[in-house]
């Protein structure tokens, strides 16, 4: 057996460990969509611009057509799927429904991924800041102007959630 | 005009769409699991012009996983060929192969399908396919294709000019001779791409026991785009299902049937297996539909307060390797809207349009893309020669409500739209005299602000009557059903095909409204060819109009049914004193609606199982179906206020405010409008200051990754400022009006007429996009050398 | 979009990838962060026999303080040095360029000697490399070097790393109290590759300037250290004329290439710009 063929490995997806039988050079995000049946993580461009794909490893954002499923072993990957488990959707994606902030949709779990992790990081951001930040998702349906709107207000909610006092 | 009262239409209620689409359990193409499924993969051409001398697959077909490799010889057993000839004066017809066989006519053109049991397999025994090549000179710009020597793109054709029209509507030369003077400009729009973040893709799936076809793709025609693919696969239209489900975005690349879809069905039949193609985004940025690159000159013949006289105007466009559309199809509607909200009878056009080897064209959100610059930018070069107020200008020469409507030089006929009403509105909220004064205080600081003005006059909807006037094969009517269930919840379906938009929320309001019911209790099915009607799917902002107003139609027909069967339930024969609001039939009683005793689900349970309990001459069930051919045309207008400032130094723009005042008329869903107008004004700006397909002189595409092709960020748009106006048509139900790519003109116009008033006191001015900060900065040195030259 | 298929290899020690690196013999590639091998992998225009993926390698990534100097390891990610107090406090300029690198996701993951490897002749931190004349500790089974970051890159995407070689630390010089700092570039979109970006730090003693650095990058295949162009310019008093003469000496000074979409004087009149911009900042900082 070649080392470039088919290896099974341990993906630990949303908290669960999965073992999935890989080619070493198989994207994660080919693997999430078509091995783990996550197809909420999208693909848009393969070269790590339109941020798309971006899932969380580990607590932090990664574009996921960067990354070869087989480095992830050992550690934590989070999917969209991952966001509003029960049911209920999060305080951010609460915020994009109520604001519009979205409409065909595809670029969607790449910003709800990025800012979930984001706003954790960043409890209080200014306009600029999440404008920056959102700079790395690209969108082509909404302007932007009702994402940033709707993050700044999901970052309200989860300040008045979490009983957050600035420093 | 006053708008009429509405229960459910211009309610701002969140989207329906939503839920599964944040929470990832949308269900875009590349989402569907299809067991069995092989993969596609295309083999490219190189050149941008070549011919094909032979083709060797022996090594890709021994690669592991692969199924079969195919080229045009293959396909052209299992496909016809591609036909456009429209009968259209100046059009010269073409003709397409599923894939080339003689020779490819631009860099990406597809020659070859690899089909393997995975995506990655197929990309190894891609690169294993040999094509052997001859290259051709390539015809890479407008003006070297018009020269007789130049290579021809199309053998079949007597030029590479493959269309052109000319009308003189008056006489605008013999105006010119007795004008105060006559202002010529040129514009020029680069090429651009429509770049959806879904790129296409498709999954064939063929059954051979039934003789059928299961086709998934992202689609915004369903029904025109199953009758071309069962066309050209030599089956009926029984014998082709085409779904589309959630679609990650369209804005024009999503209409026509695509050589790599075509091919992607024949295979599947031929093999007998379900295979899957998804385009990645190197294929979509080579060879997916483009859009623009036009060359114009206008000349505005004008007294001396500003008074238009008369207008020419020429086109000159570069249309690509392929006729996907008809030639004349996207500039010829620039030339026939041109003087939009302005008053000149004495106008001609000179359209032409030719091939090189490029990719081929289609429309793009807003085809007219590039009208309200024309017509704005020539104004403002009027008020510059003529050193007047470009704002009075525009109010010179616009049209007053007293004269609506208004018959065109073309024919087109204006009416219910609000140009003056717009404009005043945004000027003044933006403050104009105001920041004329911040701008003269800033340029004595050597700071570059500019303030432009565009008003839009869009052309939404296209009713049969405009295709057959303009030339163009088709019809814009749309087709609709309803169907009231035995518990009172409502389906309903029209054939257009969802790419974002939010049409299962806009059009539900369409529905609830014409029926009586609250929006939560309907539900719009789209884009499944075996469920939605006949209809002519979405493009050229008809969704609301056509889609809604026939949804609104069929809802109503539907009202009027239950209504009859709850009147004989309470024993009313007056049924003009009886509605439907909110599932509950209601009575007049004393000028008051009062609520009665039957609700909607009596009434369907009546018609679906207890039939003999309807009024005579009433048939069982609640089931309804409509066709509605809207008018020729609907217009919305806008004006946009864009303020920037230039830095001198690097030549980058900094958005100042933005304000679009806008009448759309009635507005089916608020929340939904301001959406689009959001994302057509950011493509506008996007086009405008980054996107640009780039080819150099040998035809090879340049900008074939998203390093390369720029797409604004979040960073680099303005907040924008809407106010928001409602005109109902007057001939549409509910006074419903399109819109969508207004917002596209009016950003190019208002954001590059802000440029140029920037720069005017430099004595420069724009006459090409994108305006990058190099190009810009390149007029300021050139202001700044001949202005030192002048002094010396 | 596919990468060609490559064996996947991940060492378990920074000598393990050493040694991996050695027997695999030209044909592997490292992988750190990905952020610019990915694209490279996924359109084949590198098809590498194996992957060597070090981001496991928790030793590489480290911020300390070394004295005079503050080392930073090969695999610290770019987010960990915009935020990092001792870099803020000891190598400002470090942090400033850090913050400005790709995207807010790209930083999570890319890495200083990713960057520095990948060679991009924009690239921020090797241009701080070059500026703050850093050293490169350079390490392969046959022992270890140190390289200045001046004598690091030898061209565009090309380095002075032997194929056995790893980036294992880099020493960025600590800045005296009170230094100023700058890092100024301008592109066409924020994130996206600078089209020209300039460094520069300030010291200043009586209002008289004791230390210039400065560097620049996107005017040729490599950044580089203008130290002898600034060297007339020590000891002035730093006024608005200081600032245009070097900003112009600058301008003068460099001879980028005539690219179709990017001519040469552009270039050479964001050279001046950002330079002047720069060292604006830069005294600003000083004085603050």
């Amino acid at each position: 057996m070649s080392a470039m063929d088919q290896q099974m490995i341990t993906l630990t997806v949303n908290g669960e460990n999965r073992e999935v039988s890989v080619a070493p050079r198989k994207l994660l995000v080919d693997v999430l969509r078509e091995d783990c049946r996550l197809t909420g993580t999208h693909v848009g461009c393969e070269h790590g611009v339109c941020g798309a794909c971006t899932v969380q490893v580990d607590g932090r954002p990664l574009r996921a057509c960067l990354t070869y499923a087989i480095q992830m072993e050992g550690h934590e990957v989070l999917t969209i799927e991952s966001v509003a488990a029960n049911g209920k959707l999060s305080p951010l994606q609460q915020a994009l429904h109520e604001e519009h902030g979205l409409q065909c949709g595809f670029c969607t779990p790449g910003i709800v991924m990025t800012f979930e992790a984001f706003l954790r990081q960043n409890p209080a951001p200014t306009e600029d800041e999440v404008r920056e930040a959102l700079s790395g998702n690209l969108c082509r349906c909404t302007g932007y102007q009702n994402i940033v709107k709707a993050i700044l207000k999901a970052a309200t909610q989860i300040r008045l959630d979490s009983g957050y006092v600035a420093s | 005009m006053s708008l009429p009262e509405f229960h459910s239409i211009g309610k701002a209620l969140p989207r329906k769409e939503d839920y599964r689409l944040l929470t990832g359990h949308g269900c875009y193409i590349d989402d569907l699991e299809v067991p069995g499924a092989l993969h596609a993969c295309f083999v490219r051409s190189p050149h941008a012009h070549a011919r094909i001398l032979a083709f060797d697959v022996k090594l890709a077909l021994a690669m592991p996983g692969v199924v079969a490799v195919v080229t045009g010889e293959d396909l052209a057993q299992w496909t016809t060929r591609a036909r456009m000839a429209p009968p259209i004066e100046g059009l010269q017809p073409m003709e397409m192969d599923t894939l080339p066989i003689d020779k490819v006519r631009f860099q990406g053109d597809p020659v070859a399908c690899v089909i393997a049991t995975d995506r990655y397999l197929a990309e190894d025994a891609m690169e294993q396919v040999r094509v052997d090549y001859e290259p051709l000179p390539a015809v890479t710009d407008m003006w070297q294709a018009l020269d007789p020597t130049a290579p021809c793109v199309d053998e079949t054709l007597s030029s590479n000019l493959v269309s052109h029209q000319h009308a003189v509507h008056g006489d605008p030369k013999g105006r010119q001779r007795d004008a105060h003077r006559v202002v010529e400009r040129t514009f020029a729009m680069h090429r651009q791409t429509h770049l959806p973040i879904e790129t296409r893709g498709c999954i064939a799936i063929w059954d051979e026991g039934r003789s059928h076809l299961t086709f998934h793709v992202g689609t915004q025609v369903p029904h025109p785009y199953r009758t071309t693919l069962a066309g050209r696969l030599r089956l009926s239209e029984s014998q082709v299902t085409v779904i589309s489900q959630d679609v990650g975005g369209g804005f024009g690349q999503k209409i026509v049937l695509y050589r790599e879809e075509l091919t992607v069905a024949a295979m599947a039949r031929h093999l007998k297996r379900p295979i899957r193609w998804r385009e990645d985004r190197l294929e979509n940025l080579l060879s997916s539909s483009q859009a623009r690159e036009d060359f114009c000159r206008t000349r505005a013949a004008v007294d001396a307060q500003g008074r238009l006289l008369s207008l020419e105007l020429e086109i000159l466009e570069d249309f690509g390797a392929y006729s996907f559309y008809p030639g004349n199809y996207l500039a010829r509607v620039v030339a026939m809207i041109l003087t939009g909200p302005y008053k000149v009878q004495d106008y001609s056009y000179d359209v032409r349009v030719v091939l090189s080897n490029k990719v081929g064209n289609g429309p793009m959100r807003a085809p007219m893309a590039i009208t309200s610059w024309l017509m704005e930018g020539t104004l403002d070069a009027v008020a510059r020669e003529l050193e007047l107020d470009p704002l009075e200008v525009r109010r010179i020469n616009m049209l007053h409500a007293h004269e609506l409507p208004y018959r065109m030089a073309t024919g087109e006929v204006l009416a219910d739209i609000t140009p003056r009403e717009t404009l005043e509105a945004a000027v003044a909220a933006i403050g104009y005299q105001a920041f004329r004064t911040r701008q003269q205080e800033a340029r004595a600081r050597g700071v570059y602000l500019g303030l432009g003005i565009c008003t839009v006059v869009e052309s939404t909807t296209y009713g049969s009557q405009f295709y057959k006037a303009a030339g163009i094969a088709g019809s814009g009517h749309e087709a609709a059903w309803l169907r009231i269930e035995p518990t009172g919840v409502v389906n309903a379906s029209v054939g257009l095909g969802a790419t974002g938009q939010g049409y299962e929320t806009s059009l539900a309001h369409a529905v609830a409204e014409g029926l009586g019911v609250s929006t939560d209790r309907v539900r719009i099915y789209l884009g499944h060819t075996d469920i939605a009607p006949y209809g002519m799917g979405s493009r050229g902002a008809r969704g609301g109009t056509a889609g809604g107003g026939t949804l609104y139609l069929c809802a109503q027909e539907a009202q009027d049914k239950v209504l009859s069967i709850a009147g004989k339930l309470l024993g009313i024969a007056e049924l003009n004193a009886l509605r439907l609001r909110d599932s509950r039939v209601e009575q007049m009683i004393d000028g008051a609606w009062v609520a009665t005793t039957v609700s909607l689900a009596d009434v369907a349970r009546i018609a679906y199982l207890d039939p003999t309990h309807l009024p005579d001459g009433v048939s069982p069930g609640l089931e309804f179906h409509k066709t509605y051919d809207p008018p020729p045309m609907t217009y919305s207008n806008s004006t946009h206020v864009c303020e920037i400032e230039v830095d001198a130094a690097t030549g980058a723009i900094h958005f100042g405010r933005y304000v679009v005042a806008e009448d759309c008329g009635t507005v089916l869903s608020p929340v939904v409008v301001e959406g689009q107008q959001h994302g057509a004004i950011a493509m506008g700006l996007s086009g405008t200051l980054f996107e640009h397909v780039v080819y150099d002189e040998t035809g090879q595409n340049l900008s074939g990754s998203l390093a390369d092709y720029l797409l604004a960020t979040a960073d680099d748009l303005p907040h924008i400022e809407i106010l928001s106006m409602h005109t109902p048509n007057r001939a549409t139900p509910g006074g419903i009006k399109g819109m969508a790519e207004g917002g596209v003109m009016g950003a190019i116009g208002a954001l590059t007429n802000a440029v140029s008033d920037a720069l005017s006191c430099l004595g420069v001015e724009v006459n090409r996009q994108p305006l990058t900060p190099m190009y810009l900065r390149g007029l300021i040195r050139q202001a700044a050398h001949s202005s030192t030259k002048t002094a010396s | 979009m596919k990468p060609a298929a490559f064996a996947y290899l991940r060492p378990d020690s920074f000598e393990a990838a050493l040694r991996q690196l050695s027997e695999i013999d030209g044909q592997a590639k490292v992988i750190a962060g990905g952020q610019s091998l990915g694209p490279m992998l996924n359109m084949r225009l590198a098809t590498p026999s194996a992957i060597i993926d070090l981001n496991d390698l928790v030793e590489l990534a480290l911020i300390r303080d070394r004295g005079d100097a503050i080392e930073v390891g090969a695999m610290t990610r770019h987010f960990q040095i915009a935020e990092s107090s001792l870099i803020q406090a000891s190598c400002p300029l470090l942090a400033q360029a850090a913050r400005t690198i790709g995207h807010y996701s790209i930083r999570q993951r890319g890495t200083l000697g990713g960057s520095l490897a990948n060679a991009d002749p924009v690239a921020q931190l090797s241009l701080v490399a070059v500026t703050l004349q850093a050293t490169i500790e350079v390490v392969s089974q046959r022992g270890r070097r140190d390289v200045p970051a001046t004598e690091f890159f030898l061209s565009a995407m090309t380095t002075a790393l032997q194929p056995d070689e790893l980036i294992r630390s880099v020493s960025f010089p600590k800045f005296e109290d009170g230094e100023g700092s700058s890092f100024q570039l301008f592109n066409r979109r924020r994130g996206d590759y600078a089209i020209v970006a300039v460094a520069a730090t300030v010291a200043l003693a009586q209002d008289r300037v004791t230390g210039l650095r400065l560097g620049i990058s996107g005017v040729g295949p490599v950044p580089v250290s203008l130290a002898s162009l600034v060297m007339p310019f020590v000891g002035r008093g730093p006024n608005i004329d200081w600032i245009a003469e070097l900003a112009r000496s600058v301008r003068t000074a460099v001879v980028p290439q005539d690219e179709a979409q990017i001519p040469a004087l552009y270039r050479q009149e964001l050279a001046q710009t950002l330079t002047a911009k720069s060292l604006l900042r830069a005294l600003e900082r000083t004085r603050a």
